[in-house]
Order: structure tokens, then sequence, then C-alpha cells
């Protein structure tokens, strides 16, 4: 490792949730979304086994409204579900408890927020084949409280220390910590999210503005990507900072509301100038825990 | 002359709720930026000494709710009560000491706030009813098709003086403009549904763009900004907004921005008025 922790005092604890149903709003109430141009539309939105979308496939494109790869699991008594959604960490082992998959191994890969508040595991396609909707899951989460020696005033959030590992991140000679991404996403492109809480849920990249997102170098993000945020304090809640810096992992797709987009697991964040993002391509979590197809 | 509106056709209807009671989660801390926590009180109830025309930086206090806070326990009702009321409309308190007693409509927070008179508002208990003519959903600009009017009464859109400067365009007064980058939380709602916080949390900015002069009831300018349908970045959007409620100590929050006009194109001008304020227009208080 090249930066040193105090992941040998982290303490490893269960926390449980279930295969969450994809749900719509009760009658009389109308299942459509609105577009950012108001156009009504129906599409699969969070929750859900999701056969065909996986850490490492294009974030954009697909029918769906913040798609979450994999498998979501939530618990329905709130704040067990806190738990769940605050202590998971992108990179713990998921284990299937119950059903046909039972046994099954995953690896968490993102957090949604507000109005979902899932848990984003990958598993094998194979193993979401024997899944059902309602199979207890376990993710051994380790994490929350994981410090950086040489870093104080870099904090982790959602950040197992096995990601830590993966992403090699390294002391510049300038004292700050150099973190490998794919792009910086600037304080304009971020929507959805902003002062809500950054120890679970997700901050979204805005998209209605094709021009803006390609401008930014953001239109062929990929679930699983690693990217920087800029003038983005997440010590608590997500705020804009000048000069603050933000890690994230693309957790979920694109979506077609305003303010929406691909959802960002936050990672890492500093109130000042102590994070510096190294842009280099395919830095990618499905590479990072070799996740399997 | 105020530009045309379909005003004529609106239907005015009663929603109903209530006072409501401040209350806490325990132990009741709001986290600063720094990760203190504090107990900070602003939101529900009445608030005696915060009005509209009032700064809404410097309080002690987080999210200051000025004047009435009214909700209604029923789900369905305090929906209503939220996505019917319009800025600018009549509330009429219906039961206690104040009965009969007339107030107005002066934001939509998590619940409806209401201005009512300092001798009023000493006469207001917690749970007393507040009944509110609901006016204005449905509004239009006759002329300016391509302008969403957003929880804009009548007697506000006539309020304000708003120009036509060509077949696209209209100008609009306000106190200030804000950068889109700082426009923060509740970009998760559907922007029909109460505010979105600006982001006070750069301190040294606020100073620099003189936006910690702001007051409650202040009308604001927001360039790139596309509320129509949701709350999001487009370059060339404009979104002029009304400042409802005071400033946060959290991260990613501080006054609260109500959209009142939206357009995905530049057709909306704004000209910087000092007296660019609801208190002003509603003739609710004389600015300091």
């Amino acid at each position: 490792m090249s930066v040193k922790t105090n992941a040998e005092r982290l303490v490893s604890i269960s926390v449980m949730g279930q295969i969450a149903s994809p749900a719509f709003p009760g009658l009389p109430a109308m299942p459509y979304g609105l577009t950012a141009d108001g156009e009504a539309f129906l599409l699969p939105a969070y929750g859900g086994i999701v056969y065909n979308v996986s850490v490492g496939d294009s974030a954009f494109g697909w029918l769906a409204d913040c798609i979450h790869p994999g498998v979501s699991i939530s618990l329905k008594d709130d704040t067990g579900n806190r738990g769940l959604n605050v202590l998971a960490c992108v990179g713990n082992t998921a284990v299937v408890m119950t059903g046909s998959a039972a046994g099954a191994r995953g690896v968490v890969t993102g957090k949604s927020g507000r109005f979902s508040e899932h848990v984003i595991i990958h598993f094998s396609k194979a193993d979401r084949e024997k899944m059902a909707i309602g199979d207890k899951i376990i993710v051994r989460a380790r994490g929350v409280g994981m410090t950086l020696d040489a870093h104080p005033h870099v904090k982790l959030k959602s950040c197992s220390p096995e990601l830590l590992d993966g992403l090699e991140v390294t002391t510049t000679d300038a004292g700050k910590l150099a973190v490998p991404v794919v792009a910086v996403v600037p304080p304009h492109l971020l929507g959805a999210g902003a002062g809500l809480t950054s120890e679970g849920g997700s901050l979204h990249i805005q998209t209605a503005d094709k021009s803006a997102l390609k401008e930014a170098g953001l239109d062929a993000l990929r679930l699983g990507d690693v990217v920087a945020l800029a003038d983005c304090d997440s010590s608590w809640n997500h705020g804009y900072l000048r000069g603050a810096i933000g890690i994230g992992i693309v957790g979920q797709g694109d979506s077609p509301r305003a303010g929406y987009g691909p959802g960002v697991t936050l990672i890492m964040t500093a109130a000042g100038p102590h994070i510096e993002p190294i842009v280099t391509p395919g830095v990618n979590i499905k590479d990072i825990f070799n996740l399997p197809a | 002359m105020p530009l045309r509106t379909n005003a004529d056709r609106l239907v005015e209807i009663a929603v109903t709720g209530s006072i409501s009671q401040p209350s806490l989660r325990y132990p009741g801390y709001t986290l600063n930026a720094d990760g203190v926590g504090a107990v900070l009180p602003g939101m529900s109830g009445v608030v005696y000494n915060a009005r509209v025309g009032d700064p809404a930086f410097g309080w002690a206090g987080d999210h200051v709710e000025p004047g009435a806070s009214i909700a209604n326990p029923d789900s369905a009702a305090d929906y209503a009560l939220h996505y019917l009321t319009c800025i600018g409309n009549r509330a009429i308190v219906t039961s206690g000491l104040a009965k009969g007693a007339e107030g107005i409509v002066t934001g939509e927070h998590a619940r409806l706030l209401v201005d009512f008179p300092p001798e009023v508002s000493d006469l207001l208990c917690v749970g007393d009813s507040v009944q509110i003519r609901a006016c204005g959903r449905g509004i239009e600009f006759i002329d300016y098709p391509q302008i969403v009017l957003k929880k804009c009464s009548p007697e506000l859109l006539n309020a304000i003086p708003i120009e036509a400067i060509d077949e696209r365009t209209i100008r609009v007064p306000v106190t200030m403009e804000l950068p889109i980058r700082i426009m923060g939380s509740g970009a998760e709602l559907n922007p029909d549904f109460v505010d979105q916080d600006l982001m006070s949390g750069d301190r040294a900015l606020m100073a620099e763009l003189g936006i910690d002069r702001m007051r409650l009831g202040d009308l604001v300018a927001i360039k790139h900004a596309d509320h129509r349908f949701g709350r999001g970045y487009r370059s060339g959007a404009v979104t002029i907004a009304l400042c409802i409620h005071g400033d946060s100590v959290m991260i990613g929050h501080g006054p609260g921005i109500l959209t009142l006009m939206t357009c995905a194109e530049p057709c909306i001008e704004w000209v910087i008025d000092p007296n660019a304020n609801i208190a002003n227009y509603l003739n609710i208080r004389e600015l300091q």
C-alpha cells in the first residue's frame, strides 16, 4: 500500500438488505416521469435485479432512469436501511444468504440516494439468474472510520481498504493525495444530491445540456469509473466550495430528468486543496476488483 | 402596463393548514461545515422577529422561515396546499384568537409561509387554522408562452414592474444575480415543490458577490438555470426566483430560492433594483 491507514483497526460488521423490487407510485398517480424538456417517459428505474447492465458498461444510452447495474438491496426498516446505506463501503464483500443463489459472493459498487437509498452490488450474470427479489444479502461492511495517516484533511466515505489499495493513490511532493480519475466534473454540472448526506446516497452529474457534458469530457463515462468533483466539499453533505475536491465512483446510469444523470458514490473529500486528481483513462472499479462478467 | 395574462380564467380555491409546531429529532444538532453541531431554531411555528424584507443572512438560526409556517397533517391535503398555493395569495385565520385576520403567502418551504402583521402574530397559536385562497396555478403570459410561470399569483405579477422588451423577451427587476454553480439542495425535487437552496458555504464568494446582503423576499436571477420540469443546468436558460427562507450552516444549503419564472432560452433579461422585494411589491412593509 502506498499510503498508510488505520485499516487494521477497522471493524468488520454485518449489514443486511433484501433484493429490492422496482417500485412505482400508487394509483391514481401516473407512472410517468418528465424529461428535462417536459416530455413524459415510462422507463425502468432503480431497484431489482438488472440482468444485462453491469459495472464496466457505458453509463449512457440505456432506456432507463438512473439504472443500477447488477443487484439493488435495501431494508424496509428505515433506521436499519440507514445502517446498511451508511456502513456498506464500495469494495465490501456481499454474500447471498437465502434463496437459490445462497452462498454467491458479490462486491458493493455504489449507493443510491433520496427516494431509493439502495446499496448496489455486482454479482456475476450467472449468479443473477438464480436470484429472487426479497433474497437476503449480507454485506460484510468495513471501511467507515478509515483515515489516512499522512493526509488528515482527506475524509474517506464509503471507501473500503480494498478500494483504497486498488486505486493506487500516492502522495505528491507537495504532500497532496494523488488519485487517478478518468475525468473531473465541473461544479455547474453537479445536480441532485447537493445538500444531502455524503455518508451514503449519490450526487448526480446532470446531463440535460449535452454540449456542456461533452465540453467537460463526461459524455463517455462508464459505470464504475472513478471521477473527481471540482469545488465540491462533501465533508458532511455535498456543497459548493472553491478549492474543495471530491472523488467518487459512477454508480448509476444516466437519466432523462433535469438535474439528474449518472449518480456518483462519494469515496473521498477534502475541503481544501489536499487531493490532486490525475486524469488517467480507464480507471474503473471493474478492473480494480476484477469483477466477474 | 402589465403584461397580458390569462388571470381572468384562473380558478380561486380554498386550501387549509394549521400553524405548525417546531420539531426536533433528538439530539437536535445541525452540523456546520466544520462538523460542529449546534441546536438552531428557525423552521416551523411563528417567527416573530423575521419578516420578508429582513436580512436572509446573519440569523443565529437555520433555514429561518419568516412569519407563520402552515402545514396540513393529512399528507394528500398537504400536497394540495403546496401545489395550489401561490406567492401573494391571501390567507385568513379561521380559528383562535386571531380568527378573521388576513395575511399574505410569502413562500413555500416544507411548510407554507404566511406573513401576518405583528399584532396578528401575537395572537396566533400553534394549531390555529389558516385558510388560503389559492389562485395562480395555470397562469401564463399570453404573449410569452415560452416563459413558464410557477406559483405567481395575479397580484404578484401585477405588482412587479415587468417590461416587454420585444416579442420574445421581457425584463424583470431583481436585487442580484446568482451563479448557477452555487445552486444546491432541492435539485432532487420537482420544481413545483418548495425551493432550492443556494449553497452559501463559500463565505468569501458570498461576500465578493454581495450575495450575503440578500433579504428575505428578494427577487433574484439565475443564468443557465432551467426550472421548467426540474432544476437543472442549461446554457442560456434563465430563472427568476424569490428568496423565501434564511441562510443555513449546513454544507450544500443556504437561503431558499423559489422559482417564479423560467425559460429554456434567454428570453428573460433583468435589471438590478434594490427595491425588488415582495415586501415592497405586495405592500407588506417598507424596506429598511
